[in-house]
């Protein structure tokens, strides 16, 4: 339901598994065939002098060292930054309203209701149930849209039909309330919590 | 592991779009199509977050080893340049088995960061069909509730019936109590019965062992 990038996600964690399983493969190899080894020599070698041929033409005015190694520190400063940037991405999009700017001929300005409202609302009306162990709702925007996120963490044996027919039921009333259908996500879950919870046998 | 997955079933057809649409289940919605696709997947953060973690880790080692080479320091583990010297002359310098054993683990993490990426990574969940919202159960949600069916239908206690649920097959497995039959057709017909009325998607297949061995004093 959140905004966490799951295309990125696979094709950064994919790339970095193929170098990761490329670096491991050649060190194998190197370790274990002779021939390789006699390639990688070889290669390397000559990268190796190419790279220092490189760097004595690049050398800075006036000193030894030549910027190439400025430009690699650089090239790592802003890997580090773009890598924060993608952590930053994982499970984001919580929103605060679940209606903003209500188009409505009848009403003069704006109409914002704040998640608060919904999230409240659930919570109270499940409250009470004795088989729920726990509940949880969250704002996520959607789409560009907030939709609602609602968990019940349901006790040993409740049906989840019934559950969630109920559910649906208390949602409907929260729309006429709210005046507005907001896309809902209802997620049944079995967590620690129902586990080691007393099994639910009268309803 | 099937293609035919649920959320993805029949295509839209028409109702789309606007938020206040009084008719049609919520799987019509293709707002909610879309998350409940995203919900019986995996998002696979955990594994972005350590290779970010790693990325970052080696980049800021990187810039250290370097910045103390700028200025002159001696290096903290080892001088970048001799470090691409020795990574030059590998297999000489360092014992084969050493090298080889870096080569396993490195290749095993780099595998398991390209499964995570490659493989679908389904979770062990079911839809379930409503007219408002979209449902999502954890697969130990529905074992539970059959398995509270199937202890009724078979007369026995919580501890002699246990349920597997996976993408396409639910196995019921029940140890009777030594000298009380249990009738396998009941258990059957009874997590038949709650399993339809549940109506998960994709809905999976029963299949009822009753053990030869019965539970003493149960």
């Amino acid at each position: 339901m959140n905004g966490t990038p799951r295309v990125l996600n696979r094709v950064l964690v994919g790339i970095l598994g193929l170098v990761l399983a490329a670096a491991g493969v050649l060190f194998m190899l190197l370790a274990t065939v002779p021939a390789v080894a006699q390639w990688w020599r070889q290669w390397s070698s000559d990268a190796y002098r190419h790279a220092s041929y490189l760097a004595e033409q690049t050398r800075i005015p006036g000193r030894q060292e030549s910027w190439l190694w400025v430009a690699a520190a650089a090239v790592m400063v802003i890997l580090i930054v773009l890598m924060v940037a993608w952590l930053a991405q994982q499970g984001k999009g919580r929103a605060n309203m679940i209606v903003a700017d209500y188009e409505d001929e009848t009403t003069p300005g704006e109409v914002e209701i704040g998640g608060g409202v919904a999230e409240q609302a659930l919570k109270a009306a499940l409250a009470g149930r004795a088989d729920l162990a726990a509940v949880t709702v969250a704002t996520y925007e959607v789409q560009g849209r907030p939709g609602l996120r609602v968990r019940v963490y349901p006790r040993l044996g409740v049906s989840p039909q019934l559950l969630a027919a109920e559910i649906s039921g208390l949602i409907e009333s929260l729309d006429s309330v709210v005046g507005r259908r907001v896309p809902v996500l209802l997620h049944i879950s079995g967590g620690t919590r129902a586990r080691f919870s007393r099994a639910e046998r009268v309803r | 592991m099937s293609s035919g997955s649920a959320g993805n079933g029949p295509v839209d057809n028409g109702i789309a779009g606007g938020g206040i649409a009084d008719s049609g289940t919520a799987g019509q919605d293709p707002g909610i199509r879309t998350i409940l696709r995203r919900e019986t997947r995996s998002s696979r953060a955990v594994a972005a977050g350590a290779a970010a973690v790693l990325v970052i880790a080696v980049c800021v080692y990187g810039l250290l080893e370097s910045a103390l080479r700028v200025i002159g320091q001696p290096p903290w583990l080892i001088d970048p340049q001799t470090a691409a010297e020795r990574l030059v002359d590998l297999p000489a310098g360092i014992s084969p088995l050493l090298l080889g054993a870096t080569g396993a683990v490195l290749a095993m993490f780099g595998l398991v960061f390209l499964l995570n990426a490659v493989l679908p990574g389904r979770r062990a969940r079911h839809l379930l069909e409503d007219r408002r919202v979209g449902v999502v159960v954890d697969d130990e949600v529905i074992a539970s509730s059959l398995a509270r069916r199937a202890r009724a239908a078979a007369n026995v206690t919580q501890e002699q019936v246990m349920v597997v649920v996976s993408q396409r097959l639910v196995v019921v497995n029940v140890r009777p109590t030594s000298g009380v039959p249990v009738r396998e057709e009941a258990v059957q017909s009874a997590v038949e019965d709650e399993l339809r009325a549940m109506a998960p998607s994709p809905m999976p297949d029963i299949r009822v062992n009753v053990a030869v061995s019965g539970v003493v004093g149960a």
